[in-house]
């Protein structure tokens, strides 16, 4: 069933970049950059969180003024706190994008488990972001937002009171909450910069930015839609008021949204089950490894004799899973006799992709599956079934 | 437009040897149980794990054991699910088509193709151009066969006056 369904969705992920690169080069098309597309909007959210903080005054009666103060008398301040706003919502939605179009082509088998992994807790703390995000602009929607995760929170069993007053800051609301919010904004933002550390340790090349088109349009998407559509707060907030009706940003707030409709408890039980199930994704396989064939050939074996310590693997792992040793004996051919250093593979970060392999122009690599020996012989059959055509 | 095709010209069915990534192009019912074409049939396909897989030294050894001309499936470039193996054989291929020139060994016997998981029309497209091309040119990728090294024996002679 499972297996069943990511096929499909795979099927439908391909096709569709089949049809994209009918209209941009492949090297452009923007599915095959979501993930340096959600880092390029990270990078503008920092820049002009930046800017927001230098005005923003995290107290209950200085707060909304100040966001009012940045909008409508800093040159550019509404522009710049529109951009913070839509720079957002492209952010969780190009991060959605990588996350699926990972998923569903399979690139989280093997020791991609790890990218897999920090990037759930990217997803997390993103979102934890946003929603503290809302609550700092503190008008009617950020009380209400404040009130439901206040809610759910309580709900959940033996911590929940603790956590509460974590958020809050003590019990109720007080001088200290925003503060509070502030750091919870900022510190965990920050934090996605070590996350991302761990999301690309073990990648050689990532690729951390969109090509250059994509990140003009993306600036230039996030400014227009701040120009046109300003962001705006709502009435200011009034403690001790819930209002009944809020508008809703789809990006973040779901859970809020949710947390209107059904009781708290189980808003936090659904968010924990998802979240869970995101964590579980790696581990599930989509394979019997006997039905990989000729993807799952075994992790790349070091021909010690042969190694000359060149680095030319070393250059071209993908993912960083061959490093270079002090040769602690020489070579046995000629070329290897004077090396100094020796490739050793990584069990654990080897992907069985091959491509040492291809880089190794003295026959020092192989996969246990599919050895050299392997590969021409089969090119001699193949050329030989050739001939059989032809006669 | 499998059978339409099959019949090749001339009778001289260039033999074609083709590398194609596991997660590239789905071959599975495009091949008989010898890995030929079924459109093709003197065009033999190896899936390997990723194009990056393949050593520049293979495709040629496969131009010496008879073969008119040898090609490597990647995935489209942006999308190798290793991220470089494709640009990193595009590269390779690059080279090896210079070194291989010297020898007078046309660039057209050696192709890198890209092609995703569907993009079979296409695959098929860029096979047909390359049977064609081939055709064109003749047979005898190591015309002066495979255990002598003519541009090693040859280069210097012509390069002499120069």
């Amino acid at each position: 069933m499972y297996r069943k369904a990511l096929t499909a969705l795979q099927r439908f992920t391909l096709r569709l970049d089949v049809a994209i690169n009918r209209v941009y080069p492949s090297d452009w098309n923007p599915l095959y950059y979501t993930g340096g597309l959600a880092n390029l909007f990270l990078f503008i959210l920092v820049l002009s969180g930046i800017f927001i903080f230098f005005y923003y005054v995290p107290s209950l009666t200085g707060a909304h003024p100040s966001v009012a103060y940045l909008t409508e008398q800093v040159p550019y301040g509404g522009l710049i706190r529109g951009i913070h706003r839509y720079a957002a919502d492209a952010f969780i939605v190009a991060a959605l994008l990588h996350l699926f179009r990972n998923w569903f082509t399979d690139r989280y088998l093997f020791s991609r488990d790890s990218p897999w992994i920090s990037g759930m807790f990217l997803l997390i703390f993103g979102g934890f972001v946003g929603a503290t995000g809302y609550i700092l602009v503190w008008d009617e929607r950020a009380l209400a937002v404040l009130g439901l995760f206040d809610d759910m929170l309580r709900a959940i069993p033996a911590v929940g009171d603790w956590l509460a007053s974590l958020l809050l800051g003590g019990r109720g609301l007080s001088e200290g909450t925003l503060p509070r919010i502030l750091l919870l904004h900022v510190g965990p933002a920050s934090l996605l910069y070590v996350l991302l550390w761990w999301h690309y340790v073990r990648l050689r090349h990532p690729k951390v930015w969109p090509p250059a088109t994509w990140v003009l349009v993306s600036l230039g998407l996030v400014t227009l839609l701040a120009a046109v559509i300003p962001a705006v707060s709502g009435a200011p907030a009034q403690p001790g008021t819930r209002p009944e009706a809020m508008p809703l940003d789809v990006f973040f707030l779901l859970p809020f949204w949710l947390a209107g409709l059904l009781p708290p408890g189980l808003v936090v039980a659904l968010v924990a089950v998802t979240l869970g199930a995101g964590f579980v994704i790696p581990y599930l396989g989509r394979e019997a490894p006997q039905e990989m064939g000729v993807r799952h050939a075994g992790v790349a074996q070091v021909i010690d004799g042969n190694c000359t310590g060149c680095e030319l693997c070393y250059y071209d792992c993908p993912y960083n899973a061959i490093v270079m040793v002090p040769s602690p004996h020489p070579g046995l051919s000629r070329a290897a006799a004077s090396r100094k250093l020796l490739a050793v593979v990584i069990d654990s970060r080897c992907v069985e992709c091959g491509i040492c392999i291809g880089a190794c122009p003295f026959e020092a690599l192989e996969l246990p599956s599919l050895l050299e020996a392997d590969v021409t012989r089969r090119v001699q059959e193949a050329v030989a079934v050739a001939e059989a055509v032809r006669a | 437009m499998s059978t339409q095709a099959a019949t090749v010209r001339g009778g001289a069915a260039p033999k074609i040897v083709g590398f194609v990534c596991d997660w590239a192009v789905a071959t599975a019912d495009l091949v008989d149980g010898a890995g030929r074409l079924l459109a093709y049939p003197s065009v033999v396909l190896i899936r390997i794990p990723c194009s990056g897989f393949i050593r520049p030294g293979w495709l040629e050894d496969a131009l010496k054991a008879g073969a008119d001309g040898v090609f490597v499936v990647g995935c489209p470039y942006g999308d190798c699910l290793n991220r470089e193996g494709n640009y990193l054989m595009r590269e390779r291929i690059d080279q090896l088509q210079r070194r291989l020139a010297r020898r007078k060994v046309p660039a057209e016997r050696l192709q890198m193709l890209a092609h995703g998981l569907h993009d079979r029309e296409a695959f098929l497209a860029d096979v047909a151009a390359m049977v064609e091309r081939l055709q064109a040119l003749g047979a005898g990728a190591a015309a002066g066969g495979p255990a002598r090294r003519p541009a090693a024996a040859r280069a210097p002679a012509e390069e002499g006056g120069a």
